[in-house]
């Protein structure tokens, strides 16, 4: 064991390009994790100078934390499972259906409709809906005494709106998928039904890990949907720590109950490790042959399988469609007259906001790009001591909720020598190191269906790991560093709930503009500024697509062109 | 790559500049009044002193969990609008300095902090808000008592604010224990009992208005300014209070610790405890009630308050026991269902 561990640091030692990247990705965790969550653990644990288990035992034996904590476990598991399903259900359609270019082009665009807007946005529209006078509970079913509160709304809301994570993870991979195999499998005399269990199931099965782990973290962390859906009777943990903090003024409290999420996030974490990472998934090898039509879906399932898909879309659309309506009306629900007064409003009175949001967002973007790939290259390829505590500590920022993680750096970056908060770069950290884990498992996924011998041979052929990394592995994972960059630019966005606490007067984001619109019964104004975020991500998005078609990355090919959705 | 290299040195520089023209402003805010109501009142405060107030919103918690956690390097001068009970939570945190306007002294002792930590720019009571169209289909008449919210037609159809969050649902707690006398005891049984109509506890005092506009809720209760701007966007809304009275509570705004521009600080609270932007309210629709004596009530405003029982929200009391209040209702009342 200890000649190995020499035999590592030695390797490293070596290569002064992976020295400098580990160097550097250590530094980076050091400040923007660490730092920040070592203030948040001073704040729980440490008392008037003294460490203190006080208040982590008397929040365990409260009860009402407790049916939280156990509430939330319900509900993330609800949205990893559907959500995994529902995002299956699109990648195999997307891959496997058939479907024309245009249709598959619409296809991604509803599917990705919830992912480019601020999360309770879709809640916002599910109270219009399903409420006492919800326009289909009420109108259209004719139902006076239903709730649109509690945990089958929120459960809904959060799968609709976190889907699209299983969707971008599952389908470059159920894409790499040489159909040659299942032909193989086909003319070994497999039934069809055989096939899919055996060879195209178990090959998503990395894939299926990863869409639940990011499924059931994102769940776990979303304070903004139970706060406006999951009502009284359904408290969940990420709620109650806001709660705890924005209205008692209870850091403590707040920062012990976000730490008892921190449990169930580890140990999924944990689990899927063990689980995916043992086995082998090569389908790219470099050796691939002439590539051959899939027969592996019998035309009944395909329709089955595109009916399906459009019937989600339909409903996506639907809730969105309310929004737009909303954005244009003079006031929903009491005036439906036509009016562009809310654009007007937000393009004057929140212009900085807008100004200040694309400054970020488009800063971060890059960054969170490169980071990714550049901490999932190391993940997956690299071998060096730390590589699993490197995995663990990257993934800190997106497993806990964004409260804590915003409070944390308002703790930790307030005050010299890191005074970091009133500026831009404290919200771009955040975004960074919150949202590029998706970039880091989706290069992990994708390096794991790549053979190594692709890049020893580069080495044998004497280049190092730098020019290895930038001549052959990038191209190779050019999906995932898109779909990495494209999460940072879209949460950049849309999300709340961590830097809710880090915009200051000179650098506001239109995230809160909305939240702060909608409590300011300024509907309209909410709903175009949601409009506005959404149209900005498309064009983006379509313009990485865009982008990524033009690399024409080798084995990326057909399966780049798409991807974002464009 | 070689046309990024530029592009991206073009955007440094853009940035830089925005940066440089950021940390050139001279007065920082944080409202806790919605925009809509503040930008109105800073915007008459630059025409007449030419002084630019940078703002920015929040609600009650979240503005107060911020300006504790910057107090060590503060990022505003003023805390403006809001309910007492959050500055008076303020207090404890010590992130406030005292500071006397030319005002101080006219004002009733409800509308300022002995030592000036706070004082009070107007009054803010709450009011019952039902929605026109549920009330006919119940066959209901607007509520014109405590008690007649018990009502089961009004089963699952209210909405109003988590005391947690929200200064609103605090005001309301403590008018609940006001009509009863301070018996807690008796105050928490109605609470309990309200508690089977509640839809939804809403994050902020203003959250609910809306549904109930929509009809989504039947009705709930809500600060008067919010209930009144519920009205004026067109939603049909009834307004009514209960015999036995209803509490209001002051808004108030306070000096930060260590501003960085105290002297400007200084003028803007001179400004909005004054008449100089108290006589704006009724101007700009802004439905709170002045705190200053010089100031009458828009007319529109007293006509709807007229021969309503409304009493002030003693502050000493609240303040004392705030918090204990507010962990009781989360203990017995949010789980009574």
């Amino acid at each position: 064991m200890a000649r190995t561990q020499s035999a590592s640091w030695r390797r490293v030692a070596a290569d002064p390009a992976l020295l400098g990247a580990i160097a550097a990705v250590w530094i980076l965790l050091l400040l923007f994790v660490l730092f920040p969550m070592a203030h948040l653990l001073e704040r729980a644990f440490v008392d008037d100078g003294g460490f203190t288990l006080e208040p982590l035992l008397s929040s365990i034996t409260d009860t009402s934390h407790q049916a939280a904590f156990v509430n939330s476990l319900i509900l993330a598991t609800a949205v990893g499972v559907l959500g995994t399903a529902l995002g299956f259900l699109f990648a195999l359609t997307a891959v496997r259906g058939g479907l024309g270019r245009h249709w598959l082009t619409a296809l991604d665009a509803a599917a990705l409709l919830p992912l480019v807007s601020p999360p309770f946005t879709t809640s916002i529209s599910i109270i219009f809906s399903f409420g006492p006078r919800g326009f289909i509970t009420h109108d259209l079913l004719g139902l006076t005494n239903v709730s649109a509160y509690g945990f089958w709304s929120t459960a809904l809301a959060e799968t609709l709106t976190y889907f699209p994570i299983a969707y971008l993870t599952l389908r470059p991979i159920l894409a790499a998928i040489d159909p040659n195999l299942e032909e193989m499998a086909f003319s070994l005399g497999g039934s069809r039904w055989r096939i899919f269990r055996t060879v195209t199931l178990p090959l998503a099965v990395p894939g299926f890990a990863n869409a639940f782990l990011l499924l059931f973290a994102a769940s776990l962390a979303d304070f903004a949907t139970p706060l406006i859906l999951a009502g009284n009777s359904f408290p969940v943990l990420p709620t109650q720590a806001y709660l705890q903090i924005t209205g008692l003024f209870d850091f403590k409290g707040g920062a012990v109950l976000s730490l008892i999420l921190l449990l169930p996030a580890a140990a999924v974490f944990l689990l899927q490790r063990h689980w995916v990472g043992k086995r082998v998934y090569v389908t790219v090898t470099g050796k691939v042959g002439q590539r051959s039509r899939t027969r592996a879906i019998a035309p009944w399932a395909s329709v089955v399988l595109v009916a399906a898909c459009f019937a989600v879309a339909a409903i996506i659309v639907y809730f969105y469609a309310l929004l737009a309506i909303a954005s244009l009306v003079v006031a929903f629900g009491a005036n439906n007259g036509f009016t562009w007064h809310h654009y007007h409003v937000i393009f004057t009175e929140g212009l900085p906001a807008i100004r200040d949001t694309l400054i970020i967002a488009a800063i971060g973007m890059p960054l969170g790009g490169f980071y990714g790939v550049l901490v999932g290259y190391l993940i997956a390829r690299r071998d060096f001591p730390g590589r699993r505590a490197m995995e663990l500590v990257a993934m800190v920022n997106y497993a806990l909720p964004g409260t804590i993680v915003g409070i944390a750096y308002l703790i930790a970056f307030n005050d010299p020598p890191l005074a970091l908060s009133g500026g831009a770069l404290i919200i771009i950290a955040c975004y960074v190191f919150r949202y590029s884990p998706t970039g880091i498992r989706a290069t992990v996924a994708q390096l794991q269906q790549i053979d190594r011998s692709i890049e020893e041979a580069s080495s044998s052929l004497g280049a190092g790991s730098g020019e290895t990394f930038r001549r052959v592995t990038l191209p190779l994972i050019a999906p995932a560093f898109f779909a990495g960059l494209g999460v940072v630019f879209i949460r950049s966005m849309t999300a709340i709930s961590a830097t809710i606490f880090l915009v200051s007067i000179s650098w506001t984001l239109i995230t809160v503009r909305i939240l702060e619109n909608m409590t300011e019964m300024a509907l309209g104004p909410a709903a175009a500024f949601s409009v506005f975020v959404i149209v900005v991500v498309f064009v983006v998005v379509a313009g990485l697509s865009a982008v990524l078609a033009r690399l024409r990355a080798p084995t990326a090919g057909a399966t780049a062109r798409s991807f974002l959705g464009g | 790559m070689r046309l990024l290299r530029p592009a991206l040195l073009a955007l440094a520089g853009w940035l830089a500049g925005i940066a440089v023209a950021h940390a050139a402003d001279p007065l920082n805010v944080y409202t806790i009044w919605p925009e809509n109501y503040a930008r109105p009142m800073f915007q008459e405060f630059e025409k007449q002193t030419a002084i630019k107030v940078n703002f920015l919103r929040f609600s009650s918690g979240e503005a107060l969990a911020r300006v504790i956690a910057e107090k060590n390097n503060p990022r505003i001068d003023v805390l403006f609008g809001g309910p007492v009970e959050t500055f008076a939570a303020g207090i404890k945190e010590g992130i406030f300095e005292a500071y006397k306007s030319p005002s101080f002294a006219k004002l009733p002792a409800r509308f300022k902090q002995v030592d000036g930590q706070w004082t009070a720019i107007a009054d803010d009571p709450l009011v019952f808000m039902t929605n026109a169209a549920f009330l006919k289909t119940n066959n209901l008449q607007p509520p014109a008592s405590w008690g007649d919210l018990l009502n089961p037609a009004y089963k699952n159809s209210l909405q109003m604010a988590d005391a947690r969050t929200s200064g609103t649902a605090v005001t309301r707690i403590f008018s609940v224990l006001e009509v009863y006398e301070r018996n807690e005891d008796k105050a928490f049984d109605y609470l309990k009992k309200l508690r089977q109509n509640v839809q939804v506890y809403t994050k902020s005092g203003g959250g609910g208005t809306l549904p109930v506009g929509l009809g989504q809720a039947g009705g709930g209760i809500f600060f008067i300014v919010d209930a009144l701007e519920t009205k004026a966007k067109g939603y049909d809304v009834v307004i009514s209070f209960p015999k036995e009275g209803i509490g209001s509570s002051a808004e108030a705004i306070a000096l930060i610790k260590g501003a960085k521009n105290p002297e400007s600080a200084k003028k803007l609270i001179d400004f909005a405890t004054s008449a100089a932007m108290q006589s704006k309210f009724s101007e700009y629709k802004v439905n709170f009630v002045p705190a200053s004596p010089d100031v009458k009530t828009d007319p529109a405003l007293a006509e709807v308050l007229k021969g309503a029982k409304i009493f002030p929200i003693d502050d000493e009391y609240a303040g004392a026991n705030r918090k204990r209040i507010i962990e009781r209702w989360v203990k017995e009342v949010l789980p009574a269902q």
